[in-house]
């Protein structure tokens, strides 16, 4: 889904220290200034615009101008793609126990509360 | 239907945003968005029930049946193929009205789509606006899946199949006979803190 090289930008962009940080203060603030993020570094602001135009560019940051000012927003989409490159085989089995909940529910529902609760948990105990 | 109608709220606005660069013309992608022909399975299989996507249109969000309907609205920018907007409200909650933008830019290599969910300061964090952080990121991701692949993510086609399991779950809340055109939220229901 994501391109190779679209992959490798996020990736180098998260391997700082710094430039997680930076993301986790916008994640915390949206719609900051470059200024509010800088405020929390002890560089100067051209290191800052530079660490943030990595984050830019690997689509971590957006950044919206509306008059003189930026206002950043993080862009969470390219890490959830990353996530379910190598999860999504898993959700296979995530269905599968949203599924144990509707029989469960249904069974129930059909065969009234009376006393069929350990059946359930015994059933249960056996799949898992 | 074509009164004028304010495009942007006025007062505080908790904004988030989200992005996706699609690999197609800006054209397949807007086409896409707001194709009212069958379930749109970007935006959990809701098919659109309107008059027609316009400036002002009323819509509803319908499950493919019709028997059901999950989101209410009403446009207020539509400026194709660049700029879509229009006010949002789940039909099984009565959390606050807020905003859905998207923009569509041409870029190198393909589109760049982004998603905005705009809330009024005024009212708290509501479960509403946690579920459309999360369905913002769904969108992307399978609006990306289906211009390119012309189908879902696997996880996304996993995640309809649920939706459709869990149909007879739906509250009776959501039946479409409950939802007329007519309630379909505008700006002014939107509550919002004193302009700066």
């Amino acid at each position: 889904m994501m391109s190779p090289d679209a992959m490798d930008a996020v990736f180098q962009a998260l391997a700082s220290a710094t430039r997680r940080e930076m993301l986790d203060i916008v994640r915390n603030d949206p719609g900051c200034s470059v200024g509010e993020v800088a405020r929390n570094f002890d560089v100067s602001r051209v290191a800052v615009m530079r660490h943030l135009s990595v984050l830019e560019e690997a689509g971590l940051i957006i950044s919206d101008k509306r008059g003189r000012t930026r206002h950043l927003y993080m862009n969470v989409v390219p890490i959830q793609m990353i996530h379910d490159r190598w999860s999504s085989e898993y959700s296979a089995l995530w269905a599968g126990r949203m599924l144990d909940i509707k029989y469960l529910a249904e069974q129930r529902r059909a065969g009234g509360d009376g006393g069929g609760e350990d059946d359930h948990a015994r059933e249960k105990g056996e799949q898992s | 239907m074509s009164e004028p109608v304010a495009k942007h709220l006025t007062g505080e606005i908790r904004t988030s945003m989200y992005r996706v660069i699609i690999k197609a013309s800006i054209d397949q992608v807007w086409s896409e968005l707001i194709r009212s022909d069958r379930p749109l399975p970007f935006f959990f299989n809701g098919q659109y029930d309107t008059p027609g996507l316009q400036d002002g249109a009323a819509f509803a969000m319908r499950t493919p049946d019709g028997k059901h309907t999950l989101v209410m609205g009403k446009v207020i920018e539509f400026e194709p193929p660049h700029r879509y907007a229009h006010t949002f409200r789940f039909t099984t909650s009565d959390d606050p009205v807020s905003i859905v933008r998207y923009a569509l830019k041409e870029v190198e290599g393909g589109v760049e789509f982004t998603l905005i969910n705009e809330h009024s300061a005024a009212d708290e964090v509501s479960k509403s606006e946690k579920q459309m952080a999360q369905g913002a990121k769904f969108i992307c991701e399978n609006l990306k899946a289906l211009v390119e692949t012309g189908k879902a993510t696997t996880g996304g086609r996993m995640m309809l199949f649920m939706f459709s399991l869990m149909a007879p779950m739906t509250p009776k809340s959501a039946l479409s006979s409950n939802w007329p055109l007519e309630r379909a939220p505008g700006l002014d229901d939107i509550r919002m803190t004193e302009e700066a």
